[in-house]
C-alpha cells in the first residue's frame, strides 16, 4: 500500500473530474467520522496491487500493521491501473460518483435490465437527461426511482439527443451494478 | 397753390410740433384763422372727413355685424380705455414717422395699409413744402435786411405756431383716431382672425366630410391654414386634417396612374376619380411632410405624434405607411412619456388589428424595431420591446392548408392516373383531346385570375410574413441577451448613456425575458442550446465565477431567466425529459438572496410554481433540500411569500413520499440521507445539502405564525405523515396563493392602522409609537366584538368627561350671575338708604 505518485494522482483525478466536475472537491474534503479521534479525519487515495482505494486516514494508519503482501483490500476500491498505465473506474466507486454526479441520465424501467446486462443506453430507454451534457462527459445512470445503476460516457450531447432516432446510443456503458453478479470473481 | 401751403408746411418742419399732451379733441381751440385756413385748403383737410366717414363707419358697422353684443361692448370698453393712454404716444410716434402706422388685416385676410396713403400724402406735402420753403427762403435771404428778416421770422414763427397748432390738432385728430382704430382693429382682428380661422377650418372640414369628392380641393386650403404663426391654429388645423383624413381615406392603396394610362381615353367619371385620388394623395403627402417638420419643434411634438399615431392606427393600409412607421418607431423610446405611450399604443394596435393591413405592417414594424434596437445597442426604454408581447402568431396557419394541399395532390394524382388510364382504355380522337386541353387551360387561367383578385391574401404568403416577423422578434431578443451577457460592452455602454432607463444597465432584459417566455413554443430547436446556455450564464450571475459583469442582474431578473428556461424546455420537449439541474441550483441559491421588499414576489411565486410544482420528477435529495430551504425561509419572508413557499413545500411533500421522513421526529441520517450524513445548511448544491438528515422543526414555529392562514397551512403539513390518507384541500398554485394573500393583506391593513391610531389616542400624547404598534399587534388577533366593546367603553368615558365639563361650566355661569345679582341688590339697597336719608334730611 502506498500513496499515489504525481502521474497516478492526475490520472485518477482527471477520471473522477469527468463525472463530478467541481464536486471533486467534496470527494477530497469529505470528512470521515471513523476511528477513535473526536476530530473528523479526511479520506485519501491509496494504491495497492494496481488497485486504487478511497480510504479514511484512521483506517490507513491501522492498515500499516499489515504487511503489503498480506493486505487484500481496504476502504473502498474505486478503480485500477491497467498494465498500460491508464486508470479505469470500477463499479464500486458508483456510490461516490452518484452522490456527486454532474451529469445524470435516468432510465425508463423497461430499459433498466438491458443496461444492467452491460448494454449501452439507447435513446428509446431514456427517461430523463440532464441539460448541458457534452459528448465525452462522464454520466451516471439512475433508475427512475433514483437508484444509481452504473455509469458511462456520453456519446451525444443533450442537444443532439433530441434529434437522435430511438435506437441511437446516448451513453456508452462503462460499469453497472450487474457486474457484482456477472464478474464476481474479477472484483 | 401759393404761399399758405408753403408757410404752413415750412413752419411745421422748422418747428417740431409741441403738442399739449392732455388735450382731448373737444378742448382744442380752433381760431378763426385756422378755420379760414382749413376752409381755404380743403384739399388738405379733406382727408380728415374722408377718413372719418369711411374707415370708422366701416369698422363700426363691421364690428356690429360680425360680433355679438357682448363682444362689441368689451371691445368698446377696451377702446375707450386705450384711447386716453395711447393718444399721446401714438401721436408722437406717428408724427415722427407716419409711415410706420401698422397695417391692418381685414376679414379677407388682406393686409391694408389704410393709414399710409393719407400720411404719405402729408409727408409728400411736407417734402414739397420743405423744398419749396427752402427755395423761397434762399431767394429771399438776399433781399431782406436783418431787421426785416427778424420781423419776418417772428411773424412766421407766430404763424407757424398757430399753423402748427392747427395742423397738429388736425393731425392729432386724424392720426390718433387712425392709430387707435388701427390698434383696435388689430386687436379685434387678432381675435377675430382666430375665430374666423377656426370657423374656416370647421367649415372646410365639414364640407370635406359631407362631400369629399366635390370638395377635395379644400384639403389644400386646409393645409394652407396650417401654416400659421399662431400655434393653436396650427394645432387645430392639424387635428381637423387628421379627422378628415381618417374619414375620407379609402380602404385601398392609391396607385397613381402611369403615363400610359394617362394617355388612354377614359370616361368623365374615371377622370374625376383620378383627380380626386391624386389630390388626396398629394395633400396627404404634404400633410405628412408638414408633420415630420413639426415633429422637430418641441412645442408641436406631441400634436404631431398624436396625429401620426392616429393615422397609423386608422389607415395602416394606405400609402406612405412606411414613413409613418419609421417616425413612430423612431419615437418609441422617447424620453417624453406621452409620446412614448402614444407610439406604443399605435404599434400595439397595428399588431392586434392585423385585418386592417393584412399583416404586412406588422412585419415592417417589427423589422424597424429590431433595427432600432440594433442601432441603439440595446440602450432603450423597456416599452420598446414590451410591444412585442401583443403580437400574435397563428400556429395553425398553413398547417391545415398543407394537409389540404396534400389531399389535393393526392386527388390530382388520382385524377392524373385516371387521365392516364383513360387514353389507355379508349383511344380518343384528336379533336376531343384538344378540346380537353383547351378546357384545362381555361380553367387554370381562371383560377390564377381568381387568386390575384381575391381579397384574402394567400395563406402561404401570410405564413411567410409571419416567419419573417418571428425571426425579427427573436433576433431582437437574442441580441438583447447577448448584449447582457457581454461584459465589457454593456458596462461601457451603461456608463456612456445614463438615459437608458431606470432598470440599470439592461433596461430591455425584463421585457425580453417575458417575451421569450410567451413565444417559447415558437423557438427553433437549433437555437435552443445557445439560448439555454445564455440563460444559464445570466441566471448564475450571482456566483460571479463565470463573468463578473452579470452580477448587476437583480434577483427578479435571474428568477425570470430560470422561469424562461423552464418554459422553453417545457413547451418544446414533450419527447425528451431534460433535467435542468443548473437552474435548480440557481433557484436554491436565489431563495437565499431574496428580499421581500426589494424583489418581486410574483416572480418568485411563478418560479416556485414552474420549477418545483410542475416539474414531473425530482431527486429525493433535491426535493428534500428544497423543502428544508423553503421551510427555513418562510420563517423570515413576508406572509405572502411564505404562503407561496408553504404551498410549494406541501406539494413537494405530497409528491415525494420519501421526503416525509423530514416530518419524523428523529433526525434520519444513515442510509436514508445518502452519502452526506449531516445537514449542511450552507451548501450551494441542493444535492449535497444532506437535507434528509434534518427535521422540519420550522413547521412547528410556523404553526404559531401571526397570520392565521399560514399557521393553519403549517400545522396541516406537519400532520401530513400522521394522517397518511388525508384528503387535502384543492391544490392551489403558489402564484394563486400569493395573489390571494396579497389581496387579503390589502384589505387587512386599514383596520390595523385604525387600531394603531386608537391605541395612540388612548395612551395620550406621551405613549410611544412602539406602544401603538404593540396594541395594534395585540388587537390584531383579538376578535372584533371585543374591540367594539372596548371602543364603546372608551367613547362612553369621553362623552362623560365632556358632559361633566359642560355641567361645570353652567354651574360656574350660574354662580357668577347670582353673585352679580347680589352685588346689584346691595348697591340698590345702599342707594335707597341714601335716598331715604336725603329725604329724611
Amino acid at each position: 500500500m502506498r500513496p499515489l505518485d504525481e502521474t497516478e494522482t492526475t490520472a485518477v483525478f482527471e477520471k473522477i473530474f469527468k463525472f463530478t466536475g467541481n464536486n471533486l472537491k467534496n470527494i477530497v474534503e469529505n470528512p470521515s467520522h471513523e476511528g477513535p479521534d473526536s476530530e473528523p479525519g479526511r479520506y485519501c487515495f491509496r494504491l495497492n496491487k494496481n488497485k486504487v482505494y478511497y480510504v479514511s486516514e484512521s483506517l490507513v494508519k491501522r492498515a500499516t500493521n499489515i504487511a503489503r503482501t498480506n493486505l487484500v483490500s481496504l476502504g473502498t476500491c474505486i478503480g485500477k491501473f491497467t498494465h498500460g498505465g491508464s486508470f479505469h473506474l470500477t463499479v464500486q466507486c458508483l456510490s461516490l460518483l452518484s452522490s456527486n454526479a454532474k451529469h445524470k441520465v435516468w432510465l425508463k424501467p423497461t430499459s433498466e435490465m438491458s443496461f444492467l446486462y452491460g448494454n449501452h443506453v439507447l435513446k428509446g430507454g431514456l427517461g430523463r437527461i440532464t441539460e448541458n451534457i457534452a459528448p465525452g462527459d462522464g454520466v451516471v445512470v439512475f433508475s427512475m426511482s433514483d437508484v444509481p445503476l452504473g455509469f458511462g460516457v456520453a456519446a451525444k450531447s443533450t442537444q443532439d439527443c433530441r434529434k437522435l432516432d430511438p435506437n441511437g446510443i446516448v451513453v456508452l456503458h462503462q460499469a453497472d451494478i450487474g457486474e457484482y453478479l456477472r464478474m464476481e470473481d474479477e472484483l | 397753390m401759393g404761399t399758405k401751403k408753403k408757410n404752413s408746411q415750412k413752419q411745421k418742419i422748422t418747428l417740431p410740433p409741441e403738442l399739449p399732451p392732455e388735450i382731448s379733441e373737444d378742448e382744442i381751440e380752433v381760431s378763426d384763422e385756422d378755420l379760414q385756413f382749413v376752409d381755404e385748403n380743403r384739399d388738405y383737410a379733406g382727408f380728415v372727413s374722408r377718413l372719418d366717414t369711411q374707415s370708422i363707419t366701416k369698422h363700426v358697422t363691421r364690428v356690429a355685424e360680425v360680433k355679438e353684443d357682448a363682444l362689441e361692448a368689451l371691445y368698446e370698453k377696451r377702446l375707450k380705455k386705450k384711447q386716453l393712454l395711447l393718444k399721446d404716444q401714438e401721436v408722437d410716434k406717428l408724427e415722427v414717422d407716419p409711415v410706420d402706422a401698422l397695417p391692418v388685416k381685414t376679414l379677407d385676410g388682406k393686409l391694408l395699409y389704410r393709414t399710409v396713403p393719407k400720411t404719405s400724402k402729408v409727408s409728400e406735402n411736407n417734402e414739397e413744402g420743405e423744398t419749396g420753403g427752402d427755395d423761397k427762403e434762399g431767394t429771399g435771404v438776399i433781399k431782406l435786411t436783418k431787421a426785416e428778416r427778424r420781423a419776418k421770422l417772428k411773424k412766421s414763427r407766430k404763424e407757424a405756431r398757430k399753423q402748427g397748432k392747427e395742423a397738429a390738432t388736425t393731425e392729432v385728430e386724424q392720426t390718433s383716431q387712425a392709430a387707435v382704430l388701427a390698434e383696435v382693429k388689430e386687436d379685434i382682428t387678432a381675435e377675430e382672425a382666430f375665430e374666423n380661422k377656426k370657423r374656416k377650418i370647421a367649415e372646410l372640414g365639414t364640407n370635406l366630410l359631407s362631400d369629399p369628392e366635390s370638395n377635395i380641393k379644400s384639403l389644400k386650403e386646409l393645409l394652407q391654414l396650417c401654416i400659421d404663426d399662431d400655434h393653436s391654429i396650427v394645432k387645430l388645423g392639424l387635428l381637423s386634417l387628421l379627422a378628415v383624413f381618417k374619414d375620407i381615406i379609402p380602404g385601398y392603396r392609391i396607385r397613381l396612374p402611369t403615363e400610359k394610362e394617362l394617355q388612354m381615353k377614359v370616361s368623365k367619371d374615371v377622370k374625376k376619380m383620378r383627380y380626386y385620388e391624386s389630390t388626396l394623395l398629394s395633400s396627404y403627402k404634404a400633410c405628412l411632410q408638414k408633420l415630420s417638420v413639426l415633429l422637430k419643434q418641441s412645442s408641436f411634438q406631441q400634436v404631431a405624434i398624436r396625429c401620426i399615431c392616429t393615422l397609423l392606427d386608422a389607415v395602416p393600409h394606405f400609402n406612405f405607411r412606411e414613413s409613418l412607421l419609421g417616425v413612430v418607431v423612431g419615437n418609441i423610446s422617447s424620453p417624453d412619456e406621452v409620446v412614448r405611450k402614444l407610439c406604443c399604443s399605435a404599434i400595439k394596435s397595428i399588431f392586434t388589428n392585423e385585418g386592417k393591413h393584412g399583416g404586412e405592417a406588422t412585419g415592417e414594424a417589427v423589422r424597424l424595431i429590431a433595427d432600432h434596437v440594433k442601432a441603439h445597442n440595446c440602450q432603450l426604454h423597456p416599452d420598446t420591446i414590451e410591444v412585442f408581447l401583443s403580437l400574435s402568431f397563428y400556429e395553425d396557419l398553413g398547417r391545415s392548408e398543407k394537409a389540404d394541399e396534400k389531399n389535393n395532390v393526392k386527388n390530382k394524382k388520382g385524377k392524373k392516373r385516371k387521365n392516364l388510364k383513360e387514353p389507355g382504355q379508349l383511344p380518343v380522337n384528336d379533336r376531343k383531346r384538344s378540346k380537353q386541353e383547351v378546357m384545362t387551360k381555361m380553367r387554370e387561367e381562371v383560377e390564377a385570375d381568381y387568386k390575384s383578385a381575391a381579397f384574402t391574401p394567400d395563406i402561404m404568403e401570410r405564413r411567410r410574413m409571419q416567419t419573417e416577423t418571428l425571426s425579427a422578434v427573436f433576433e431582437t431578443y437574442f441580441r438583447i441577451l447577448k448584449h447582457t451577457v457581454q461584459p465589457t460592452a454593456s458596462s461601457s455602454e451603461a456608463n456612456a448613456s445614463p438615459s437608458a432607463g431606470s432598470c440599470g444597465s439592461h433596461p430591455l432584459l425584463a421585457p425580453c425575458l417575458r417575451g421569450l417566455g410567451k413565444f417559447s413554443h415558437l423557438i427553433d430547436l437549433d437555437f435552443m442550446g445557445d439560448l439555454i446556455s445564455y440563460l444559464r450564464r445570466l441566471a448564475s450571475g450571482g456566483n460571479g465565477s463565470e463573468s463578473t459583469s452579470v452580477k448587476s442582474l437583480s434577483v427578479s431578473e435571474r428568477l425570470q431567466c430560470c422561469i424562461v428556461a423552464f418554459k422553453v424546455m417545457k413547451s418544446n420537449l414533450e419527447a425528451l425529459n431534460v433535467d435542468l439541474q443548473d437552474f435548480f441550483v440557481q433557484l436554491y441559491n436565489i431563495i437565499l438572496e431574496y428580499r421581500p421588499g426589494r424583489d418581486q414576489g410574483e416572480v418568485l411565486a411563478e418560479a416556485l410554481k414552474i420549477m418545483l410544482c410542475e416539474d414531473r420528477q425530482h431527486d429525493m435529495q433535491k426535493a428534500a433540500a428544497f423543502v428544508k430551504r423553503l421551510a427555513t425561509f418562510s420563517l423570515c419572508f413576508g406572509s405572502t411569500e411564505s404562503m407561496a413557499a408553504l404551498v410549494t413545500l406541501k406539494h413537494l411533500l405530497q409528491k415525494n413520499v420519501k421526503c416525509r421522513n423530514l416530518l419524523e421526529n428523529d433526525a434520519g441520517g444513515g442510509s436514508v440521507s445518502g452519502s452526506i450524513a449531516k445537514y449542511q445548511p450552507y451548501a450551494s448544491d441542493p444535492n449535497l445539502s444532506g437535507a434528509l438528515a434534518s427535521v422540519l422543526w420550522e413547521l412547528n414555529l410556523l404553526s404559531k405564525h401571526y397570520h392565521p392562514a399560514i399557521s393553519t397551512v403549517a400545522s396541516g403539513i406537519s400532520s401530513m405523515s400522521v394522517v397518511p390518507n388525508q384528503v387535502y384541500l384543492s391544490n392551489i398554485s403558489p402564484i394563486q396563493a400569493f395573489k390571494d394573500l396579497s389581496l387579503e393583506q390589502e384589505s387587512l391593513t386599514p383596520p390595523t392602522d385604525l387600531l394603531k391610531s386608537n391605541g395612540k389616542r388612548k395612551r395620550g400624547s406621551g405613549s410611544l409609537i412602539s406602544a401603538g404598534i404593540e396594541s395594534s399587534l395585540d388587537t390584531a388577533s383579538i376578535d372584533e366584538d371585543e374591540v367594539r366593546k372596548k371602543l364603546s367603553a372608551h367613547f362612553m368615558l369621553l362623552r362623560d368627561i365632556k358632559e361633566n365639563q359642560r355641567l361645570r361650566d353652567e354651574l360656574d355661569h350660574a354662580n357668577l350671575s347670582l353673585q352679580l345679582y347680589e352685588e346689584y341688590k346691595q348697591q340698590k339697597r345702599k342707594a335707597k338708604r341714601t335716598k331715604s336719608k336725603k329725604t329724611i334730611a
